[in-house]
């Protein structure tokens, strides 16, 4: 019985499986067995070989847009816990300024014109 | 300024304290309607010259109640209304209607047989909208009020006249009199017997007055005085005027040591009761006293 992921071109699984090894690969995350059975099918699979180039190619783009283009792994954003705090206390203070003003306007009963323009007038003729 | 100032109260003065003047509220509630005013009620509101006017309108949502009174001052008049407005806001959670309450003070000056319109929902809408009013819009109408005065051989009773044409909806007119005596009868009673009627005309804030009452043989010697209800408690009790014709009658023992009571009620010939130390009750009725 012979492992279809083995095969030269094993079908779209097979070649969904290589892909996800590639992927795996270019993270650091397989073992030295998992990256011979990946170059030993790369040599003979050109599709899988050209997806690894490409996959290679979006990555030197991601390290040239964060700014380390000679990068040996594309950089993670990171969010340092100031900033987070600060965002959310902006989006609080802003929620609560927008309930108010929108309480303001709309909320609670009897809104609409102003008071003023309720009340009765007298006009002498 | 001042001899201006100095003749216009003298005229005041004189107009409040001649006898025959006799003022007449002429009142007419009008809405706009497609080529001309609609009339929906008319009426006049008459007596001396301390008379005020209540006017009620009501609508579904909103109910506006004033009270008119004038201070002339010459040849014109300031024309002072006291509004009381509630309007429907909504419904609760329950779905019990909710209201907002609103006190207001309004006042102007006029001539005698001027006209004033009295927008009691407010402003009137713009030409463009009042002209293709449908006419239920409230906004759309008004009253128009005439003060005039006529010189009188005596001083009349206050009088009303009302004529409401367009039934479907709500007006009261009222004339609200503050009394400057009253008629107060008291009587004694004890179980089933009653003493005769003592009755008399005062005046309220006036010196006390001793009343004797005789029961069954016995004599009781009461000490009564007339006097004006305390302020109203609530808003719309002050700025209606509700108890102007309400007087309290305040009843002591002879030897002017703790008074006995008070009996308050208005002008309509009911009797009030006031239970006494002795065991017997004072029934005081007040009245309207008769003309003079």
């Amino acid at each position: 019985m012979v492992d279809s992921r083995e095969g030269a071109g094993g079908g779209s699984a097979g070649h969904e499986h290589w892909l996800m090894q590639i992927d795996a690969e270019l993270d650091g995350e397989l073992s030295l067995v998992e990256r011979a059975a990946l170059a030993k099918h790369l040599v003979t699979c050109g599709h899988c070989a050209g997806a690894r180039a490409s996959q290679l190619e979006v990555r030197v783009a991601l390290a040239r847009a964060a700014g380390n283009p000679h990068a040996f792994a594309v950089p993670r954003p990171a969010i340092r816990a100031g900033t987070l705090m600060l965002w959310v206390v902006v989006a609080l203070g802003a929620g609560l300024l927008a309930g108010w003003m929108a309480n303001q306007r709309w909320g609670g009963p009897g809104g609409g014109g102003s008071l003023e323009e309720t009340r009765g007038t007298i006009v002498v003729q | 300024m001042a001899p201006s100032l100095f003749s216009s109260i003298i005229l005041t003065l004189a107009t409040l304290q001649s006898p025959g003047t006799r003022l007449t509220y002429r009142v007419r509630v009008l809405e706009h309607a497609a080529v001309a005013p609609r009339l929906l009620a008319s009426g006049a509101v008459s007596g001396a010259v301390d008379t005020d006017m209540r006017l009620t309108l009501r609508t579904d949502t909103t109910e506006v109640e004033a009270v008119f009174q004038v201070t002339p001052t010459g040849d014109t008049v300031n024309l002072g209304a006291e509004f009381f407005t509630r309007r429907q806001v909504g419904r609760s959670r329950r779905g019990l209607p909710l209201w907002e309450e609103d006190t207001y003070r309004r006042v102007v000056r006029l001539g005698w047989s001027d006209t004033a319109r009295i927008y009691p929902f407010g402003a009137p809408p713009p030409p463009s909208a009042s002209s293709r009013g449908n006419g239920k819009d409230v906004r759309g109408m008004w009253v128009e009020l005439i003060l005039e005065r006529l010189f009188t051989g005596g001083e009349g009773r206050p009088a009303e006249e009302f004529s409401l044409v367009d039934t479907t909806r709500v007006f009261r007119l009222e004339t609200v009199v503050r009394p400057r005596r009253a008629r107060v009868v008291l009587n004694l009673v004890r179980g089933d017997t009653v003493s005769a009627p003592r009755g008399f005309d005062l005046v309220p804030d006036e010196p006390a007055r001793i009343v004797q009452l005789v029961l069954g043989g016995r004599a009781t010697t009461l000490v009564v005085a007339l006097a004006r209800p305390d302020p109203p408690r609530n808003e719309r009790e002050r700025a209606l005027a509700l108890d102007a014709e309400v007087v309290c009658l305040r009843v002591s023992p002879p030897d002017a040591s703790e008074p006995l009571g008070q009996v308050c009620g208005r002008l309509n010939n009911v009797a009030r009761q006031l239970p006494l130390p002795t065991g017997d009750t004072l029934a005081a009725t007040f009245a309207w006293p008769g003309p003079r």
